[in-house]
């Protein structure tokens, strides 16, 4: 295995000092092998040929949410996200990884332009009978699930920025995965060129801003992506925005005024709408705006517990997956609140599948889909949602 | 009993590796050092006795370990050859990660907790009940409950509680005659013994009710210092000496004052500047981060009558050549607990073990101010009789009663086989 020098430098910088053990793999299987500070120590070890680079701990090597909850803890400050997706990507170079699974997104992704293998006209279907633009300063990036699997967010969404009389376009089957699937698991190069085509198409329209309602694609278009148009060479000038950023402008600027909402709330910030970008209150924001009572789980911001689904561990460990979601929805029960909301679809499935699965009541949701369906001029009625 | 199956256990080659190692890198002395055999990961007494029992039938040797967040080697298995005993034996570590629950006793103060309980957990359960911890760690988002215990040592709230020791109510411990409660003055038994008297399963812990705690920074030197801490009844006192706040501008990316800084937590109300104390006091759990401009680090850690601090830090501050710093903690008693960091690459193998000469440097200093070792582990058990003093012969009588084979923890905290002789040679040829 191949140590850039940036990466050697993190793995002699690390204490081990194991307040990385919050990390929610190590707290649900209790081995060092999937802890951030194992994690450290095993890439040392391979460095030093103290142990060798196999398949069970390639495996236990992605156990890992890339949730970053080691990052806020780390006592030297490391960035360990980073590490495990350049650790990753040493292991892809080395033959033993990509996993089974995050093999087979990437086949998808290569004839689709989507993890989902889903045909690329059936991208756009979701958008019939809202109004958008081909071309606009705003660009709406819908993201694959939203596309495919949770269109109900990417329909609220809309139909908000319709409500408000946002003009914005939307690629439709010109929109391509974003590649974060790709960047967590170390397939670098499959993120690469969905890169290079997401691009293109922006350029193409004359996009200024671009907004994902998908927590994981804003990480990914946000922090990756000008990482990616430097190393290429190419100019990097947009804004990107999380919905929830913009809702919280809109009502701001008095554009946006929502009808009350009279529950109890509890808020699940998403690994990457969160520790990796920071956004922490504009969400919380939105809920005080639309008069909700908020109650925070114990473990909240910075300090959030993984819903379980990111970094490619829903689709190759669901076990592990699993028993992350079922301690965070538990966690969400104990607050007391009828609605547990977030701000990304990859979370709001996994959650609500726990829900479902623990038989605990409470309504998961994503943040847009309970502000549309307070906006005034709306036509949208939720099941679940009630007004004041 | 359990069915050994039953009991969560790994001997996977990467477990094996990654289980021997605490924070720790001590170059060539690691070649005294071998890897564990098997790892279990017991979930209640009951198991630990059945992996006691494993040992006793096997003739293996038990490593206790909590967090492994130590830097003395007490969770690392010694090489029999290294112990003078011609036969390997099999090492067992019992790893308490899943033995983490605890209890809060709030009428009579305590926390009942079994041994793999972290610290920091504890204390945020306890501060909903108005409640917190007397004393705790300065690793407390990490070390456990017995961990600390078995170590023993000084830390946060040590200025008004004292140590671990003094803090603690009763013991539950394993050995291989089964289980039993340890509480007064047998409590040394196994506080600071870690674990070559027996495997702690349960422990009581004093805590006590919330107060509005203040947080107030000085630039006074270390001699200022003393009488500032031990002016009052204060619950903490964290001395940063110049050096360190340099070390500490550089790794955090802050700009703080670089001078001597003494942060004092207390109920009282004091003439300092309360945002240098908060700012402080809210990176105390931090002391490694100077580990970034190594990467890697060589420590030292020392008690010292107050009184000796100044002295030793003008000393100690001329003997070491390369960048360094120390920090502070004070406790009941007119003490102080040193610890000098100085950052150093831990790939350049001869200028680290160049820099790691100086924390025996330090000890010897240390040792010449009427200071001890912060602990013994395995690399310093050979200072066991200066830490112990009067009950050094009947500690080691007791350890020679309980463990006659020598299968709990060997070669740490009493000096046995060779390296404690060359530690002390070499503390005498050390310039």
């Amino acid at each position: 295995m191949k140590f850039e020098k940036e990466l050697e430098d993190m793995i002699h910088a690390c204490a081990q000092c194991f307040y990385c053990r919050v990390c929610p793999a190590f707290q649900s299987i209790k081995w060092e092998s999937v802890s951030p500070r194992g994690r450290v120590y095993m890439l040392k070890g391979l460095k030093n040929k103290k142990i060798k680079l196999e398949p069970q701990l390639v495996e236990d090597f992605y156990k890992c949410t890339t949730c970053g909850a080691c990052e806020e803890q780390c006592q030297t400050a490391l960035h360990l996200v980073d590490l495990w997706e350049m650790a990753r990507a040493e292991m892809v170079k080395e033959g033993l990884a990509p996993l089974p699974v995050h093999k087979k997104l990437r086949e998808l992704a290569l004839q689709t332009d989507n993890p989902y293998g889903e045909p690329k006209e059936k991208r756009e279907d979701w958008i019939k009978g809202y109004k958008y633009e081909e071309n606009a300063e705003i660009m709406y990036f819908a993201g694959c699930t939203a596309s495919f699997r949770a269109v109900e967010l990417a329909k609220n969404t809309v139909d908000l920025f319709n409500k408000v009389g946002l003009k914005f376009a939307y690629a439709g089957k010109n929109e391509y995965c974003c590649g974060s699937p790709f960047l967590r698991t170390g397939q670098r190069d499959v993120a690469y060129g969905l890169f290079r085509k997401n691009y293109e198409e922006w350029k193409k329209r004359g996009v200024k801003t671009i907004v994902s309602s998908c927590a994981g694609c804003y990480r990914t278009i946000l922090i990756d992506y000008p990482k990616i148009a430097k190393e290429l060479g190419l100019e990097w000038n947009f804004e990107v925005l999380h919905t929830s950023q913009l809702v919280n402008k809109l009502i701001k600027e008095g554009k946006l005024s929502p009808q009350k909402f009279s529950a109890k709330v509890t808020y699940h910030d998403p690994c990457h709408l969160g520790r990796h970008t920071k956004v922490y209150e504009e969400p919380r924001e939105v809920i005080k705006a639309i008069g909700a009572e908020l109650v925070e789980m114990d473990r909240n911001r910075g300090e959030s517990f993984c819903c379980g689904s990111g970094g490619g561990v829903k689709s190759q460990f669901k076990d592990l997956a699993g028993a992350i979601g079922k301690n965070r929805i538990l966690e969400a029960k104990e607050t007391g609140a009828e609605y547990l909301i977030s701000c990304c679809p990859f979370c709001k499935y996994h959650l609500k599948q726990m829900a479902d699965e623990q038989g605990v009541q409470i309504k998961v949701v994503d943040l847009v889909e309970i502000v549309n369906n307070l906006a005034v001029k709306g036509e949208y009625k939720g099941d679940d949602i009630r007004c004041a | 009993m359990a069915e050994v199956k039953e009991i969560p256990k790994s001997d996977w080659a990467v477990h094996r590796y990654l289980y021997t190692r605490d924070i720790s890198n001590a170059p060539v002395i690691n070649l005294l050092l071998k890897q564990v055999d098997v790892i279990y990961q017991p979930r209640n007494e009951r198991e630990v006795l059945e992996v006691l029992r494993i040992a006793k039938e096997e003739g293996a040797t038990v490593v206790p370990r909590g967090a492994g967040t130590s830097g003395y080697g007490g969770v690392l298995p010694v090489k029999d050859i290294a112990l003078l005993r011609l036969s390997r034996r099999k090492t067992i570590m019992i790893d308490f990660t899943r033995m983490d629950d605890f209890e809060i006793d709030e009428e009579k103060r305590l926390i009942e907790c079994s041994p793999g309980a972290v610290w920091w957990e504890v204390e945020k359960k306890l501060n909903k009940k108005g409640l917190t911890l007397r004393v705790y760690p300065t690793s407390a988002p990490s070390s456990t409950v017995a961990g600390w215990i078995a170590q023993n040592g000084y830390g946060v709230g040590s200025l008004k509680y004292g140590g671990i020791a003094e803090n603690v109510e009763k013991l539950r411990v394993a050995d291989f005659s089964g289980v039993k409660e340890v509480e007064g003055k047998d409590l040394k038994y196994y506080i600071g013994m870690e674990g070559i008297t027996g495997v702690i399963t349960k422990a009581w812990v004093k805590v006590k009710e919330m107060e509005e705690m203040k947080y107030y920074g000085f630039h006074v030197s270390a001699k200022e210092a003393n009488k500032i801490v031990f002016a009052g009844d204060h619950y903490a006192g964290l001395f940063l000496d110049s050096n360190y706040v340099k070390l500490k501008n550089e790794a955090f990316g802050t700009e703080l004052p670089e001078k001597d800084t003494l942060m004092v937590a207390t109920t009282e109300k004091l003439d300092g500047d309360e945002s240098l104390g908060e700012e402080i006091w809210e990176t105390r759990f931090y002391p490694m981060r100077v580990r970034r401009l190594g990467p890697g680090l060589v420590a030292a850690e020392n008690v010292l009558p107050a009184e000796s601090i100044p002295a030793y830090l003008n000393k100690l501050n001329k003997m070491i050549k390369k960048p360094h710093g120390s920090e502070i903690w004070y406790s009941k008693g007119r003490k102080g607990a040193v610890l000098s960091f100085i950052p150093s690459d831990e790939r350049k193998f001869f200028s680290y073990a160049f820099t790691w000469f100086n924390s025996i440097r330090a000890l010897k200093l240390a040792k010449s101010m009427r200071g001890v070792p912060y602990s013994t582990g395995f690399y310093l058990s050979s200072e066991a009789k200066l830490l112990f003093g009067g009950d050094y012969s009947e500690l080691r009588e007791y350890k020679r009663n309980v463990d006659p084979k020598g299968q709990l923890n060997p070669g740490k905290v009493f000096p046995v086989g060779v390296f404690p002789l060359a530690m002390g040679i070499l503390q005498k040829v050390i310039p």
